[in-house]
C-alpha cells in the first residue's frame, strides 16, 4: 500500500516516467489508480440520496460508473489519436504519449478523490438536487482543468522535441472532451435524484448531449 | 496480408514518401496489397455506419431492412472511394503532365491509392467513436453530421498527404544526384520580379544521408519529417501548386457529391431500404437541411425519432 501511495505522490509531483521504467510496468499501476480513486469519488458522488436501503445501490452504481466513464472514453478515443500521431509523423514518441495520457487519467481521478470531501460536505449542507448537480459539474470542471495542467507537463518535453505535439495535444483534448461529454450523458444518472427510483441507466432517454445543448441554447436565445 | 498492412503503416509513418526514399528510385508501394487493405478498412467503416440502421429497426417488423442497410453500407464506403478515384485519376494525370511534371501514370496511380489509404485508415480509426455515438444517439441528423465531419477530417488530411507527396515527388524527380547542391534553376522557378529563393542549403541538410547509422542519431530521428510536412528549402513553381490545389478542391467536391449520389449510407429510420435513392438535391443543401433539423425543436420530420 505504501509503495502505491508513494508512486501516486510521484505522479502528482511530475516525477513520474522520468526514469526509463518499461511501459508495461507503469501502466498497471496507473490503471489501478484510475480504478481505486475513481471508485472513491463515485461512491461519494452517489451518496446524495442517502446510503441506506435502496439508495446504497446508487452509491454502488456511481462508484462503478466514474472509472467506467474515464476508461470507456479513453478506449473509444485512443484509436483515432493513435492514427493521428502516426500520420503526423511522431509515432516513435507514442510510448511516452500513452504514458502521459494514462497518467493524466490517473491524475484526474486522484484530484477528484481529493475533492470528494467537499462534495460530501456540500451534500450534507444543501438539499437541492439541482445544486448537487451544479456542484458536481463544478468539481469535474475543476479536476479537468487541473489534470490538463498535468497533461501539459507531460507534453512539454515532447513539444520541445517536436512542435507537432502541440497540435496533437489540442486534438486529444478536443476528441476526449467530445466523446467524454456524450459518455457522461449516456451513463447518467451519477448523482441520483432522491425522488426517482434507483436505476443503473435512465430508462427514459439515451439521447444526445449535443442535440440537447443546442436546443437549450436556441430556446434561451428565444429562437 | 501482414506485409500489406506494414506497407500501409510505412505510408502512414511517412517512410514510404520521405524525400530520401523517393530519390532512391520510384515511389514504391504494393498497389494491389494496399488497395486490399484500404478495401477492408472501408468495409469496416461501412459496417460502423450501418449499425445505426440495425439499431433503429431492432424490434420492428422491418428489422431485416437494417441488416440490408448494414450490408449496403459496407459495400458502398469502399465503392465511394473507388469511384472518386476513377473519376479524378485521369484529370490528375493529365494536368500533372501538362504542368511539366515527369511522373508516370503508374506513379500517379500509386500516389492516389496511397492517399486513399491514408484517408481510409483515419476514417476506420474514427469507427469506435462513431459506433459509440450510434449506440447512444437517436437523432438521425446528428449521425449524418457526425459522419460528414469524420469524412471531412480524414479527407482533408488525406489530401494534405497527397499534395505534400506530389510536391516531394516532383522535387525529387527534378533534382540532381545527392553529391551536388540543389539545382538553382527549376523548370518552374518563380518568375523574375518576385522575391528570389533563399540560398539553398547543401543537399546534405535537406536529404539526410541514406545510411541510417551514419548521422540519424536519437535526436535526429525524432525530428524526422512526417508525411504531412513540407521538406524545407524546396520550392515548386507557383502555377504548379495552384493547379494541384485546384485539383485537390475538385477531388473534395467530387467525393462529397459522390457520397450524396451513393446515399443512403446510414438509413433514415422509417424509410424503406433501397440501395440507391432517386436523383434529387445535392450534398451541401442536404447538410444544411440536417443542421437546421438538428436544432429545430418541432420539425415534423422528426416524427420517426425513437420513442
Amino acid at each position: 500500500m505504501t509503495p502505491f501511495l508513494l508512486r501516486t505522490d510521484d505522479l502528482l509531483r511530475g516525477r513520474f516516467g522520468a526514469d526509463e521504467t518499461p511501459l508495461r510496468r507503469v501502466l498497471p499501476h496507473l490503471f489501478l489508480s484510475v480504478l481505486l480513486f475513481g471508485i472513491a469519488y463515485g461512491a461519494v458522488m452517489g451518496a446524495f440520496g442517502g446510503v441506506r436501503g435502496e439508495r446504497a445501490l446508487q452509491v454502488l452504481y456511481s462508484a462503478v460508473k466514474v472509472p467506467l466513464l474515464l476508461l470507456a472514453t479513453f478506449a473509444v478515443s485512443l484509436p483515432s489519436f493513435f492514427v493521428l500521431n502516426t500520420i503526423l509523423g511522431v509515432r516513435d514518441d507514442f510510448r511516452l504519449v500513452l504514458q502521459g495520457l494514462v497518467a493524466t487519467q490517473a491524475g484526474l481521478t486522484i484530484i477528484l478523490a481529493s475533492l470528494a470531501p467537499f462534495t460530501a460536505f456540500w451534500y450534507a449542507s444543501v438539499a437541492s438536487y439541482d445544486a448537487a448537480l451544479l456542484f458536481n459539474a463544478f468539481v469535474f470542471g475543476l479536476a479537468s482543468v487541473a489534470a490538463q495542467w498535468l497533461l501539459r507537463r507531460f507534453y512539454r518535453p515532447l513539444i520541445e522535441r517536436d512542435p507537432r505535439h502541440r497540435l496533437l495535444l489540442r486534438a486529444w483534448i478536443v476528441i476526449f472532451a467530445f466523446v467524454g461529454i456524450q459518455m457522461a450523458w449516456v451513463l447518467r444518472p451519477f448523482i441520483g435524484d432522491p425522488h426517482t427510483p434507483t436505476h443503473f441507466f435512465r430508462t427514459d432517454a439515451w439521447g444526445n448531449a449535443y442535440v440537447v445543448i443546442a436546443r437549450l441554447l436556441l430556446r434561451a436565445a428565444g429562437i | 496480408m501482414l506485409k500489406w498492412i506494414r506497407a500501409l503503416d510505412r505510408v502512414l509513418k511517412g517512410e514510404a514518401t520521405s524525400t530520401a526514399a523517393l530519390r532512391t528510385g520510384r515511389f514504391d508501394i504494393p498497389l494491389g496489397g494496399l488497395s486490399l487493405v484500404g478495401l477492408l478498412l472501408g468495409v469496416f467503416y461501412g459496417v460502423c455506419m450501418g449499425v445505426y440502421a440495425v439499431i433503429t429497426r431492432f424490434h420492428r417488423p422491418d428489422a431485416y431492412m437494417g441488416y440490408q442497410q448494414l450490408a449496403a453500407s459496407a459495400v458502398k464506403v469502399p465503392l465511394l472511394f473507388f469511384l472518386t478515384l476513377v473519376i479524378t485519376l485521369p484529370s490528375l494525370y493529365v494536368f500533372n503532365a501538362l504542368v511539366g511534371s515527369r511522373l508516370s501514370f503508374l506513379t500517379v496511380l500509386r500516389l492516389l491509392v496511397a492517399a486513399l489509404g491514408v484517408m481510409l485508415a483515419l476514417l476506420a480509426s474514427f469507427g469506435t467513436i462513431l459506433v459509440f455515438f450510434t449506440i447512444s444517439t437517436s437523432s438521425y441528423s446528428f449521425m449524418v453530421l457526425l459522419n460528414v465531419v469524420m469524412f471531412a477530417v480524414s479527407g482533408m488530411l488525406g489530401l494534405a498527404f497527397l499534395l505534400q507527396t506530389l510536391h516531394r515527388l516532383s522535387v525529387a524527380q527534378e533534382s540532381l544526384p545527392p553529391e551536388t547542391p540543389l539545382p538553382q534553376t527549376e523548370p518552374n522557378a518563380s518568375p523574375p520580379g518576385e522575391t528570389p529563393p533563399q540560398a539553398l542549403p547543401p543537399a546534405e541538410d535537406i536529404y539526410p544521408p541514406l545510411d541510417p547509422t551514419q548521422s540519424l542519431g536519437a535526436g535526429a530521428r525524432r525530428r524526422r519529417p512526417g508525411p504531412l510536412d513540407r521538406p524545407e528549402g524546396q520550392m515548386l513553381g507557383k502555377h504548379v501548386r495552384t493547379v494541384f490545389r485546384i485539383w485537390v478542391l475538385v477531388f473534395g467536391l467530387v467525393g462529397a457529391q459522390m457520397g450524396w449520389v451513393l446515399r443512403p449510407f446510414i438509413g433514415t429510420p422509417n424509410r424503406a431500404f433501397t440501395f440507391l435513392r432517386p436523383r434529387e438535391s445535392n450534398f451541401f443543401e442536404a447538410v444544411y437541411g440536417r443542421m437546421v433539423d438538428l436544432v429545430s425543436p418541432d420539425a415534423s420530420s422528426r416524427s420517426w425519432q425513437r420513442k
